[in-house]
């Protein structure tokens, strides 16, 4: 990390066990202000134990989480939104009663809590079921309330543990366009998701951990720059020759349809052949498709950019090589 | 944000949790319901017994020499006596019910007077020569007043043969009540040792055992719902384990208080009601003060103590689990205060124990409503108590702590006192 005073989120080398498991192993990153940071990683990766210290409800071994330069200390912590894994509400409580006193523990006064509930139960869809206990409610409305009980207080940065399981489409997207609102109004989002094409779309930056790791971070366009880019080749006429001669070109390495990007349909299919440029010899991409061009007719040529979910299993996958 | 106001909002929440829900409303109805039924059926009997039952005896004219030893017997046997004249065959007719009369006939009466509707029943008769006495009674079954009726037969007897032997009975009779001895006591009757003053200190205690025992168990699962429920971690995001510790503790004790001043006024009005609050040798006010004061100390220990090992489990089965030590530690203390005390109130065993925070609270309301306990005392055993509530806080805000987010399996005590989180 820099000196350079930053004015969004630091999480700044983590360290947490529980016994002789490595939760975490030096996991930092940053999200600015008015950013929406997807936190992606395998089950039992280290998401929630980072999530839980940043809002102090465990403590790390080592490591220390900032708020506009300064240690994000309880204090500043009642300004945090929060929703955790383990969705958590008074069962016999009513919403409204709930969202309110949930509200005032995090300072505000009686009036704009009340305020704050009716407005966020009313956008979120709930509004109708103030009055009811949190238990008759259905799961998916329950989530509802538990989004609620994140945003009334009007947080400075929100940390949501999977926001969006359990969720229908409709919600999904009133859920999204909440996220990006807050962001644009300068709040740090940071959520974690299994939903990659979710993540995806609406993060603008994504952070991949492994093993309590943080192995990537950046954009999705500066994820999907690789040094290794995948071409994919329609060829009609005798495909096996030409993979036979493009086993043979130094630089190219002709891949298995397991190996290849999810965004490679049909890879598997007779015509299509997906090869890998290796990095060592520029330009060689030309010379396949000349080789192409003198052994049949080349239908379509085109680079097949890694999404999310091939970054994931990429790194996932490489498990082995790293341990 | 600032530590009162939160732990302020805790409390409110916690005391509305308790207070507003129907079965607590409905408990506390029934409660009501009891006292006042209790009181009024108090009463109707205590009316009953006040009046003194009246026996009513028929006598012939053979038979009017036995009134004065009547007299006697009905006094000690504690009746009043109302004596008729009447010939055998009218008491044999209104002894078998087919005569409703039973007016008496005022000597030398001109005339009947008719009996009115609610003239008691005759229920025996005596007549003949004192040689041969005829006994006529309604209810073979009423003992109290064959030997009533015997007891004055038997007398006349006496009389007579002293008589005859030149003595007087009413002197006998009072030589023998003059050679009663009195008796000094050095011990205690049982009428002292387990009178009025032994029920109220008893009636404080078991009201202290059951509040405090029904307070802490109702924090043990506010912390274990709070944990089931997962509610724990939104609140841990914002507030202090210590501050979500000290609300639901002031909030359920408030609560607690409440039940015990509720109840306690409605006892006391129903004492009071009763006419048996001068009858108590005790100064109830002191008592009653000693009871809160106590309430307040054993409460704010053993609730922390209960909110800690209830963080300790996850779910609502496991809390007995937990809780079964601490429980023990309070039935203890009021075994000891409720047999141990009354054997011995000034032993050095009774008078050393009570001064520790976790007997004092059940052992010495029982001894100041039993006698005379130096001030000192008192006033040790009330500063140990509170010099021991930090000691308490420390330890149950350690084990709270690191307890309340252990999900999963039961957390070892000694795991949770090691290490904070």
């Amino acid at each position: 990390m820099t000196n350079v005073a930053k004015s969004g989120l630091e999480i700044d080398a983590l360290n947490k066990s529980y016994g002789t498991v490595r939760a975490l192993q030096n996991c930092s990153f940053e999200v600015k202000p008015g950013e929406v940071f997807g936190f992606v990683g395998s089950n039992g990766a280290g998401k929630t134990t980072a999530m839980r210290i940043m809002l102090g409800v465990l403590a790390a071994d080592s490591g220390e989480v900032r708020w506009k330069g300064r240690p994000l200390d309880a204090e500043a912590r009642s300004s945090v939104g929060y929703m955790p894994e383990e969705r958590g509400l008074y069962p016999k409580m009513k919403v409204g009663e709930q969202l309110v006193y949930l509200a005032r523990l995090h300072g505000m006064s009686h009036g704009d809590a009340v305020a704050a509930v009716d407005r966020w139960t009313d956008r979120l869809g709930v509004a109708a079921r103030r009055g009811d206990a949190v238990m008759k409610l259905s799961l998916g409305n329950q989530q509802r309330v538990q989004l609620a009980a994140a945003l009334a207080h009007d947080p400075a940065i929100l940390v949501l543990d999977e926001p969006f399981s359990s969720l229908d489409p409709v919600a999904v997207d009133v859920m999204s366009a909440v996220l990006r609102e807050k962001a644009d109004a300068g709040v740090p989002v940071v959520f974690s998701s299994h939903q990659l094409e979710l993540v995806e779309r609406i993060c603008d930056r994504v952070g991949i951990i492994r093993s309590g790791h943080m192995e990537a971070i950046g954009t999705v366009d500066e994820l999907r720059v690789t040094e290794h880019p995948q071409w994919r080749l329609v060829f009609d006429g005798d495909v096996k020759a030409l993979r036979a001669w493009m086993g043979t070109v130094k630089g190219v390495r002709v891949l298995s349809a397991s190996e290849a990007n999810t965004a490679t349909v049909a890879a598997e299919a007779k015509d299509i052949v997906i090869f890998e440029d290796d990095g060592t010899r520029p330009g060689v991409e030309q010379e396949v498709l000349k080789g192409a061009v003198a052994r049949g007719a080349v239908r379509e040529y085109a680079l097949v950019r890694p999404s999310l979910v091939d970054l994931f299993r990429h790194i996932v996958s490489a498990e082995g090589v790293a341990a | 944000m600032n530590a009162a106001r939160v732990i302020r909002l805790v409390f409110a929440r916690e005391f509305k949790a308790r207070m507003l829900t129907k079965a607590n409303i409905v408990s506390l109805a029934i409660m009501l319901v009891v006292i006042l039924g209790g009181t009024i059926t108090a009463r109707i009997i205590m009316d009953r017994s006040d009046s003194v039952p009246t026996v009513h005896i028929a006598l012939d004219a053979a038979g009017a020499d036995l009134t004065p030893y009547l007299a006697t017997t009905a006094e000690q046997a504690g009746v009043e006596l109302e004596l008729t004249t009447m010939s055998q065959a009218d008491a044999r007719a209104a002894l078998d019910g087919t005569a409703p009369t039973l007016a008496p006939l005022p000597e030398n009466a001109a005339e009947p007077v008719p009996a009115p509707a609610d003239t008691p029943k005759l229920e025996a008769f005596v007549g003949g020569a004192a040689s041969s006495p005829v006994v006529i009674v309604g209810d073979p079954n009423d003992t109290r007043l064959h030997e009533i009726i015997a007891g004055a037969l038997q007398t006349r007897a006496l009389d007579e043969v002293v008589h005859a032997m030149g003595g007087d009975l009413s002197q006998i009779t009072e030589a023998l009540a003059q050679a009663q001895p009195e008796f000094e006591a050095i011990g205690k009757t049982d009428e002292q040792k387990y009178g009025p003053a032994y029920g109220v200190a008893m009636g404080g205690t078991v009201l202290l055992l059951v509040t405090l025992m029904m307070s802490a168990q109702m924090i043990a699962m506010g912390v274990v719902e709070e944990k089931a429920s997962r509610v724990v971690e939104i609140l841990l995001a914002t507030i202090r384990p210590t501050q979500l510790l000290a609300g639901k503790v002031l909030g359920v004790g408030a609560y607690g208080l409440f039940q015990v001043a509720f109840l306690g006024t409605a006892l006391t009005s129903s004492l009071v009601a009763l006419g048996l609050v001068d009858s108590i040798p005790i100064n109830l006010g002191w008592t009653l003060a000693h009871l809160v004061l106590w309430f307040i100390l054993g409460y704010t220990i053993f609730a922390l103590l209960f909110g800690a090992f209830g963080s300790l489990v996850s779910r609502q089965e496991d809390i007995g689990a937990v809780t079964t030590p601490l429980t023990l530690l309070v039935i203890g203390p009021y075994y000891l205060a409720a047999f141990l005390i009354p054997m011995q109130p000034d032993s050095m065993l009774v008078r050393i124990l009570s001064e520790f925070p976790l007997f004092a609270p059940f052992m010495m309301p029982m001894r100041v409503a039993l006698g005379n306990v130096p001030a000192w005392e008192i006033g040790l055993a009330v500063a140990l108590a509170v010099a021991a509530i930090p000691g308490v806080v420390w330890v149950a805000g350690r084990m709270y702590q690191r307890g309340v987010l252990h999900m999963g399996g039961r957390l070892k005590f000694g795991d949770a006192l090691r290490k904070s989180a």
